[in-house]
């Protein structure tokens, strides 16, 4: 993802801003990293890229 | 008093329930994503009419892919907006969507996330598509919830486009909504089941003029009910009571 994307994603909880932590960067891409809630201090972890933002009850790995 | 604890007991396990359920949609595509996205190459003709009409003079904008899949629609839009984001609830479809964009050469931002709670700000939005996906909502709770979140994040004089599969298709019989499970079969023959909601019509319609969406008009074409509509008058104050 890119970093300018924080300006419009927030916490699915409760829709409050973001902040970029322990940020990787490849050119301008983010390719790891957190993302916490301000309000809530939820995390989200940036994974190959791609920020998951599932509720957290929905982010667990199923068991295979 | 106990009655209450029981009641918002009751409350928090049909909750939990539901976000199982949803997180069973995850799970499906994640296991059918690659086979699903290469029976997915183009863009429905609705769709690009919708795109045509809606996306043109937006240049500056962004544009929402919500249950994007492979992005076949995100790319609809890229040639229109500055930016365009396909929001998913399976990484393993994402991940289709990421090698389409590798290949045909166009810009999207990846995010995975769940349509009942979508992780981006008010109004941030000015062209939506939400095709083919509200129907995989467990319950109507959480398709009215999803609704009333595309409402929040659409720019009030934004557009979107949201369509569901219906009763009026050939293959149903029924003519009020139900549930089912459609059958999605692997290259190798193992089937696995899709959670559907098969809206009727005139519940389709309900639920858009219940929500907090404003329906500006809806049809049926080939099995789908598609509505034009556009997002909700902020009037929530921003939540910044911590500044």
């Amino acid at each position: 993802m890119k970093e300018s994307l924080l300006d419009i994603l927030c916490c699915p909880l409760d829709k409050h801003d973001l902040e970029l932590e322990d940020a990787e960067y490849d050119d301008e891409e983010v390719v790891s990293g957190t993302l916490v809630c301000t309000e809530c201090g939820e995390e989200y972890p940036i994974e190959d890229g791609i920020p998951n933002l599932l509720p957290p009850d929905m982010r667990e790995e199923t068991p295979a | 008093m106990a009655g209450d604890q029981n009641r918002e007991r009751d409350r928090a396990h049909t909750h939990d329930d539901e976000r199982t359920r949803r997180a069973d949609v995850r799970d499906t595509y994640d296991r059918i994503a690659t086979h699903f996205a290469s029976t997915r190459e183009y863009a429905w003709p609705e769709v690009e009419a919708f795109v045509e009409t809606h996306a043109t003079d937006v240049d500056t904008g962004v544009g929402l892919d919500l249950g994007c899949g492979n992005c076949r629609h995100a790319e609809l839009f890229e040639a229109h907006l500055e930016s365009v984001i396909g929001l998913d609830v399976s990484r393993g479809l994402l991940e289709t969507g990421r090698k389409r964009a590798l290949e045909r050469d166009f810009d999207v931002e990846l995010i995975q996330g769940d349509a009942a709670s979508l992780p981006l700000a008010a109004d941030a939005v000015d062209v939506a598509v939400y095709v083919a996906t509200l129907h995989h909502l467990p319950t109507r709770a959480a398709r009215r919830a999803s609704l009333d979140d595309l409402a929040r994040v659409l720019a009030p004089d934004g557009r979107a486009l949201v369509s569901a599969w219906s009763t009026a298709h050939d293959r149903f019989d029924e003519t009020e909504g139900f549930d089912t499970t459609v059958e999605w079969i692997l290259p190798g023959g193992e089937p696995v089941d899709r959670f559907y909601h098969i809206y009727a019509p005139d519940e389709f319609e309900a639920d858009l003029t219940d929500s907090d969406l404003e329906l500006l008009e809806w049809e049926l074409s080939s099995g789908n009910c598609y509505a034009t509509v556009a997002g909700a008058e902020t009037n929530d104050e921003p939540r910044f009571e911590d500044r």
